[in-house]
């Protein structure tokens, strides 16, 4: 599916400008994207990068310091082979990996479910916001709209940190997290008029009708929204230059025994486009 | 609550306050390990009933990013510490909207001093320091907080200089905290209960709180058996030590933990290693005791800043902890002496069984923790 474009580029300064408003006036939300800003997406052969957790909102984010009570995995995957990323826990950047060899490299960090307990005014402002409209659905079925919802929460970021020259034979990687977005184009070998096709997966399965929403750190208010086919696939015209992020979260029943209604998993992926090898919008 | 003195070092209050927010998160159970704790941290002082004082500890780009584009301008691109302090005091309206002090239900309007600190290397980030301060309105008797500028977990800390134990509350963002009920102004702390408590406090800090200045006490002690040489070098070590611990709390001298503490441990390291080689007491050896009594005089600094000091009795404070410290060393000296020095130390063995040794372990405790606090 084709992205829809929120905002012209002539109003981008007055739409950033109204997204910072709204995305700050939404710090007492508790529903927040969460994604990786490495120290570098193009690091020198054998360079240490920093991996950086952030959380918040079209992309103003605070830090996140590692806390190992979350980490369910935190990886590199490379030409080597998978590796976990190394860090100190309490430390800004949660971890550290080595660009090892030249190449892409594919850092993921899974978390820990996390209990939230959400008033049902902010709760279904939620479900609007994510595009969750089956799950608003079902609970407007079962006359739960107007009940809190206790809910628990799991980040699946990814991060894409190429190292050397760009090549159409490397790539994103899957790495097996239950709500997965995967580039199935590598993001820094794309070349003018070509979109970037992104498939999500929920349990290594193509996951159907999902909300996925891509933003520029240089103007987050102009977001590129797509609806996931049959195949789990949407496509991306991205605008050259700075780091993108592509995100999507599902929610389902919370499994027995979790004391939540709802289980919600938030996938990212961050990468930089370069101004020389994709086209603008 | 730490003094504006010290605004130095909130780098590593952040990565500090991070390791403890993650650690307690861990010890508290689940109800709290499963929040996103950001490196946000907000440390709340009443002093004596009258003033508060607000500190606030966070990552200094995130707040600017989002001050700016809130402020309706571009995202910062010049990420300078002087720049992004330059940004953050010019957004000082912007700031408080969404800071909320509160007496009972009235809300106050605080002075803000605005404070940012460089990175310390290329994989971290500048720190701001933002003081909030004023008086408490007369018969006030509860408190409420409120920050909404970050989207992460933190915690509040809220401390009397005249208590012992802080509350500490864990607050979403843009949360109010729980009412906290104010005490009666407190009467003002007479100058013994001052020098007992803070007395206590040096020589705690020392024994058992201070594992690395007990090493390097020993390390003094280990050199010789004579009672010579630990009279010179303790002396040389109170004298160097009392002379920063004076200068760092008055704000003379500033040096970040970051160079500090690694260099405490590498002072230890030192002179375990030369004990291994060096059975007599030199001059130099003096001279680089005082030195390293310099660095740990810092340190001492950095624990009182962290305790607090009462404004009233400041110096009587001052003075009470660095004899504390002091009998804390001599309790380590004397029980080294009970211990082995006074059967052994003139043995042909006390060299080869018990110095050398005991100098082994206490290099490699320092080395490694040299490598621990310059590690990230």
């Amino acid at each position: 599916m084709m992205p829809t474009l929120f905002s012209s580029s002539t109003l981008r300064r007055v739409g950033l400008v109204a997204v910072a408003v709204v995305a700050v006036s939404r710090v007492p939300l508790f529903a927040h994207d969460m994604w990786m800003e490495p120290t570098t997406f193009s690091p020198d052969a054998g360079q240490i990068i920093g991996v950086r957790l952030r959380v918040g909102q079209d992309l103003l984010g605070d830090p996140l310091p590692r806390n190992s009570g979350l980490v369910n995995q935190f990886v590199v995957v490379d030409a080597e082979g998978r590796k976990p990323v190394i860090g100190r826990d309490g430390s800004d950047p949660a971890g550290f990996v080595r660009a090892a060899v030249p190449g892409v490299l594919v850092i993921g960090y899974h978390s820990n479910p996390s209990p939230v307990e959400l008033a049902a005014e902010k709760f279904n402002q939620y479900l609007k916001e994510e595009g969750l409209d089956a799950i608003a659905a079902q609970r407007a079925r079962r006359n739960e709209t107007g009940a809190s919802a206790h809910e628990i929460f799991s980040r699946c970021a990814k991060s894409l940190v190429l190292s050397g020259l760009p090549s159409d034979t490397q790539g994103d990687r899957r790495l097996g997290f239950t709500l997965e977005l995967v580039a199935e184009k590598n993001p820094y070998a794309l070349r003018a008029g070509q979109d970037l096709p992104v498939q999500l997966t929920y349990e290594n399965r193509p996951l159907e009708g999902a909300l996925v929403v891509a933003m520029n750190r240089q103007n987050p208010a102009e977001k590129l929204t797509a609806r996931t086919g049959r195949d789990g696939r949407v496509k991306f015209r991205l605008r050259p230059g700075g780091m993108w992020l592509v995100k999507a979260v599902h929610m389902v029943p919370a499994p027995a025994g979790t004391k939540a209604d709802w289980a919600s998993y938030w996938a990212s992926l961050t990468f930089e486009t370069r101004a020389a090898n994709a086209s603008g919008n | 609550m730490h003094s504006p003195s010290t605004a130095a070092c909130p780098r590593q209050w952040v990565r500090g306050a991070a390791s403890l927010a993650v650690l307690m998160a861990l010890l508290c159970g689940t109800a709290v390990r499963a929040h996103e704790i950001g490196t946000t941290r907000v440390s709340v002082l009443f002093q004596e009933g009258r003033t508060y004082d607000i500190e606030i500890v966070t990552d200094a780009t995130s707040l600017a990013e989002k001050l700016e584009v809130s402020a309706g301008r571009s995202l910062p691109t010049d990420a300078s510490a002087a720049r992004l302090q330059s940004l953050l005091a010019s957004a000082d309206g912007t700031f408080r909207r969404r800071v909320k002090i509160a007496f009972d239900a009235s809300e106050v309007r605080p002075a803000i001093a605005y404070s940012v600190v460089p990175p310390v290397d290329a994989s971290s980030a500048a720190a701001a320091t933002i003081r909030l301060t004023g008086e408490i309105p007369p018969g006030a008797r509860r408190f409420s907080w409120s920050f909404a500028w970050t989207f992460a977990s933190y915690a509040m800390t809220v401390r009397s200089a005249a208590s012992e134990n802080p509350a500490t509350e864990w607050l979403e963002g843009g949360q109010t905290s729980a009412p906290f009920a104010l005490t009666s102004p407190a009467p003002p702390v007479d100058r013994l209960t001052t020098a007992r408590r803070y007395l206590a406090l040096g020589f705690t800090h020392i024994v058992p709180k201070g594992l690395d200045h007990m090493l390097f006490v020993l390390g003094i002690y280990l050199l010789s058996g004579r009672a010579r040489s630990v009279l010179w070098q303790v002396s040389a070590f109170t004298v160097a030590h009392s002379i920063t611990l004076g200068l760092s709390m008055y704000g003379l001298v500033t040096v970040s933990p970051r160079i500090v503490e690694p260099l405490i441990a590498l002072s230890i390291a030192y002179v375990a290693i030369e004990n291994i080689f060096l059975s007599e007491l030199k001059s130099w050896r003096v001279a680089l005791v005082f030195a390293f009594g310099l660095l740990h005089g810092m340190g001492f600094a950095g624990a009182l800043k962290e305790l607090g000091l009462p404004r009233s009795e400041f110096v009587t404070a001052l003075v009470t902890f660095n004899v504390g410290v002091e009998a804390g060393q001599l309790a380590v000296i004397g029980a080294a002496f009970m211990l082995v020095g006074w059967y052994c130390a003139n043995r042909g063995w006390y060299r080869s069984r018990v110095v050398v040794p005991a100098s082994m372990l206490i290099a490699c405790t320092a080395v490694y923790w040299t490598i621990e606090r310059l590690s990230f």
